[in-house]
């Protein structure tokens, strides 16, 4: 679902970007939040000179569980990657990937899940010409707000109601449908196609790759949850 | 950890060889209602994941993958040892 940058004019970029840059910020200063802690002045007087890493004289720094949370950031990051290359065949000469918004942010919680599918899309785009760079904004809102944010947020609210899994698997299909509505609304006020052409077709073929990001979805989260555990809960 | 880094490469060489070279949810629909041929070719490093200098396609794609799981990774693992610590 990465949209190239033809398919959008610059004012729907440009609004794209803007609405990326502030949700990246926001999802950025609350897992600095997150993962560092303010060093007290006294710990830094009595450490002295020996202190020399902490950076530009930040008074916050990284603390054992945040650095363990930015090691799984990165690795659901790779995987994440990886995925998405895996394109899978639907019906009729079509193909679907992982998106893996809800994948990222059930494991990670909804703002690191943010900024890991963000991360993965500026790879993407930069390095590998999958979604266009001035269509950066516009694949951050569809796949890292949509797809992660916001899929957390109905995981969450499912989750009161049904198990754990069968909520994680209906939160990715949400995701993926609504992230595919976004894509059509950008293309549409871009003034590429109109709105009824492309909002059905998206949600056709969208709907079905949902499916599938559901089940990869579920898999993922207990292979990375059974991979990752501590405390010599490795199952290998 | 390593496991995860480890699957993550083993999956993306995996894709190089065996994904579908169909397109995807959004270029069908491109196809379909005809304006597909919008989008211009990527003058991306690694466009359409291949390396450019390797001829056999799924070796190209299985190192552009390989490439991008160890950028990916490298972005927080960069972070992590930018980051003063506390101890």
């Amino acid at each position: 679902m990465h949209i190239p940058n033809d398919f959008l004019d610059p004012k729907v970029s440009g609004s794209m970007m803007g609405a990326a840059a502030v949700v990246l910020a926001y999802a950025l200063a609350k897992v600095r939040a997150a993962v560092t802690a303010i060093v007290p002045q006294e710990a830094l007087a009595a450490a002295g000179k020996g202190v020399g890493n902490l950076l530009n004289g930040s008074r916050r720094a990284l603390t054992r569980l945040g650095e363990r949370k930015l090691y799984l950031m990165g690795m659901a990051a790779s995987l994440i990657f990886a995925a998405q290359m895996f394109n899978f065949p639907i019906n009729n000469g079509t193909s679907g990937h992982l998106l893996g918004g809800v994948l990222a942010s059930v494991l990670l919680g909804p703002f690191a899940g943010t900024l890991v599918i963000a991360a993965v899309l500026a790879i993407q785009s930069l390095f590998f010409g999958d979604g266009g760079i001035m269509a950066l904004g516009a694949n951050i809102i569809n796949m890292a707000f949509f797809g992660a944010f916001i899929g957390y947020y109905i995981y969450y609210i499912i989750k009161k109601y049904l198990p754990e899994w069968a909520s994680i698997g209906l939160a990715a299909w949400a995701s993926v449908v609504l992230a595919a509505f976004a894509c059509s609304l950008e293309i549409g006020y871009s003034g590429t196609i109109g709105f009824s052409a492309i909002i059905p077709s998206m949600f056709k073929v969208h709907a079905i790759i949902g499916i599938v990001e559901a089940l990869i979805t579920v898999t993922m989260i207990k292979v990375f949850r059974s991979m990752t555990a501590e405390n010599g809960e490795e199952t290998e | 950890m390593k496991k995860i880094i480890f699957l993550a490469v083993a999956v993306a060489i995996l894709a190089a060889f065996f994904a579908s070279a169909n397109p995807d949810g959004l270029d069908h629909v491109a196809e379909t209602l005809g304006f597909g041929g919008k989008a211009a070719a990527s003058t991306a490093i690694m466009a359409d994941y291949k390396v450019p200098f390797i001829p056999h396609a799924c070796v190209s794609t299985a190192l552009a993958g390989v490439t991008g799981v160890l950028l990916t990774f490298g972005i927080f693992w960069a972070t992590i040892k930018l980051s003063g610590k506390t101890k």
